[in-house]
């Protein structure tokens, strides 16, 4: 993912929801210039309050929060439901768990990654996400895959939630295999713009689908 | 011990009482033993609720012994008394009704305490309903033959019914201090069973978290070291917390997450795995997937040692194939210009995947991306 977003001159607005406070200063600290980080946050309490008051381009999310109903990122998500139209979320977890990632994503983030990713990474995928485009780690990718089961039928248009089209699935799959947007790219002989938006429609069917399978999935893993 | 009662029993039959009212007041066995089987019990109802082997450990007291040391005592008392020159048989089978009835009865309570913590609705099977049942009959036709004596049962009848009011009302006054009773013991068996699980989770957090820290403050300028044991020890602490959805063993994802971590610990270094699907490495499987993982490892570790990080495995099981991706961000390398000796590559990945019916293919990706990607594909072959 280090390809930059589309240009943005303006510096992005972000608040950090974590509850370690030696991670989000070490965030804080990764980011690039560009991006300005206006607040913190380290409950689910503090994260939706501090949303509503500073209204940031980005939020970077844990997964994991104290406070709440018990259910971290997703209860912030929740919190600001009305917020989601302007407020984009990045998730940020420590879990490989698929019921984590699948929820927050499913509450609303527009992305996925682990806190094992570099600063210029991170930072990209912050730009990428402001610019309303999904940002989707292997793992993220590897999960849909699987939850939309590969191999099985593939969608005739594009409209439809339940199932990925032939090109879909083929992005997903070099994502997966660690493959940049841009290196997917020209993989596939099409234009980035192309790339971001079979991701972001991926990112609309894994949130909106209501796909048996996928339910049936998500159950065998206890999320939903 | 039991034998110093009887012994004393002759004496006034003192011995007797303090015999029963010991054994009805103090529980049997150690009580610290006691409380530990309890705790394990507990702990382990978290994981698999209730547990069977309780049932069998229950069933320890010594009926046998205790029936000879009743009668001896029994037998000892009528000595006692018809040489003191008091009637006996107007009154020895009426009392012997009685304790046979007491017998029944409190034996069942011994048990029913012991159950108690086997089955929290149990303890009231059909047989144990019928020996309290029993045992009351025969208590109660005791003392009534007892009374009885030349009376007859009309003055009998208007003597139990004043009694039987009384025994209902107290009932009544005391039902609901004994539900409370009950209430409390199953929040306090809640709680025991919350502690042990706090209990459960610090011993485990002291065994593996606090150790490696300890090691980790120790080691700390050697920061390879540091960095393996802080790999190490959040794989295992994943597999603890996430230990219901671990992959079932012997199947191929199972398998290559023991690669990449064998390799991951090799070379210290991190590897993104991803597995999509999942096939049981049986049958058909079995020798195409030793294949399949023992050229994966070697891809791998090239990469590793050859590549640059970040490096990502990405294993697709199919109906019929599996496919594998090994990719590093390294400058890359051409095939033809290994040299033949060099069997890394062309034994270890190509010649194994081959023999088994499937195809390789090693790229450099094209500038301006760099770094290299070894494919894998593997088709399921039936005809052996």
């Amino acid at each position: 993912m280090n390809t930059p977003g589309p240009v943005n001159t303006a510096t992005i607005r972000v608040v950090i929801v974590d509850d370690h406070r030696m991670f989000r200063s070490g965030v804080r600290a990764e980011l690039t210039a560009d991006i300005d980080v206006v607040a913190e946050a380290g409950t689910v309490e503090e994260a939706i309050a501090a949303i509503r008051e500073h209204q940031p381009d980005v939020v970077l999310l844990d997964v994991h929060l104290p406070g709440g109903d018990g259910a971290g990122g997703v209860d912030v998500l929740r919190g600001c439901a009305g917020l989601l139209e302007t407020v984009r979320f990045l998730a940020l977890s420590v879990s490989d768990a698929a019921e984590d990632v699948v929820a927050v994503v499913r509450a609303g983030a527009r992305g996925y990654v682990t806190k094992a990713i570099s600063g210029t990474d991170l930072s990209d995928a912050v730009r990428r996400v402001a610019a309303g485009d999904a940002v989707f780690s292997p793992r993220l990718a590897g999960f849909v895959l699987d939850a939309f089961a590969a191999g099985v039928e593939v969608a005739t248009t594009d409209d439809e939630l339940d199932r990925l089209s032939a090109r879909e699935r083929e992005v997903m799959r070099l994502i997966a295999r660690g493959f940049t947007y841009r290196e997917a790219a020209s993989e596939l002989f099409i234009s980035i713009k192309t790339i971001e938006t079979h991701v972001s429609a991926v990112l609309r069917k894994l949130q909106l689908s209501s796909r048996h399978e996928l339910t049936r999935w998500a159950a065998a893993r206890r999320l939903l | 011990m039991r034998w110093a009662f009887v012994g004393s029993s002759l004496l006034a039959g003192l011995g007797l009482f303090l015999y029963v009212w010991l054994w009805l007041t103090v529980p049997a066995g150690d009580p610290r033993e006691a409380a530990e089987e309890q705790k394990d019990a507990a702990s382990s109802a978290i994981h698999r609720g209730l547990n069977p082997q309780w049932r069998t450990a229950a069933r320890k007291l010594p009926l046998t012994e205790i029936a000879l040391g009743v009668v001896l005592v029994l037998a000892a008392g009528l000595i006692a008394a018809a040489g003191i020159g008091i009637d006996v048989t107007s009154w020895i089978v009426p009392v012997l009704v009685v304790i046979a009835g007491a017998l029944l009865g409190w034996s069942q309570l011994d048990a029913i305490q012991r159950s108690r913590w086997n089955v929290k609705a149990g303890g009231r099977t059909p047989i144990s309903v019928l020996r309290i049942v029993g045992g009351v009959a025969l208590a109660v036709i005791g003392v009534v033959l007892l009374t009885l004596g030349e009376r007859n049962a009309g003055d009998v009848i208007s003597a139990l019914a004043p009694m039987l009011a009384v025994v209902i009302g107290g009932a009544l006054v005391l039902a609901p201090w004994w539900l409370r009773l009950v209430r409390e013991l199953g929040a306090e068996r809640a709680a025991r069973v919350r502690e042990a699980e706090r209990a459960d989770i610090a011993a485990h957090l002291h065994d593996s978290v606090l150790q490696t820290l300890a090691l980790i403050q120790m080691r700390s300028r050697d920061s390879e070291a540091v960095a393996r044991l802080a790999r190490a020890q959040e794989r295992e602490l994943r597999m603890w917390l996430f230990s219901d959805r671990q992959q079932a063993a012997g199947t191929l994802s199972a398998a290559v997450d023991e690669v990449t971590t064998e390799i991951e610990d090799r070379f210290a270094a991190h590897i993104d795995t991803v597995v999509v699907g999942d096939v049981d490495l049986a049958g058909n499987w079995a020798e195409s997937g030793r294949a399949l993982l023992g050229a994966l490892r070697q891809a791998v570790g090239n990469a590793l040692e050859h590549g640059a990080p970040p490096v990502t495995v990405y294993v697709e099981v199919t109906a019929d194939a599996v496919d594998a991706f090994v990719r590093d961000r390294g400058p890359g390398f051409i095939l033809d210009d290994v040299p033949t000796d060099r069997l890394g590559v062309r034994e270890s990945i190509i010649g194994r995947v081959e023999r088994r019916g499937g195809s390789v293919k090693i790229r450099s990706l094209p500038a301006p991306d760099t770094g290299t990607e070894v494919a894998l594909h593997l088709p399921l072959i039936t005809e052996d």
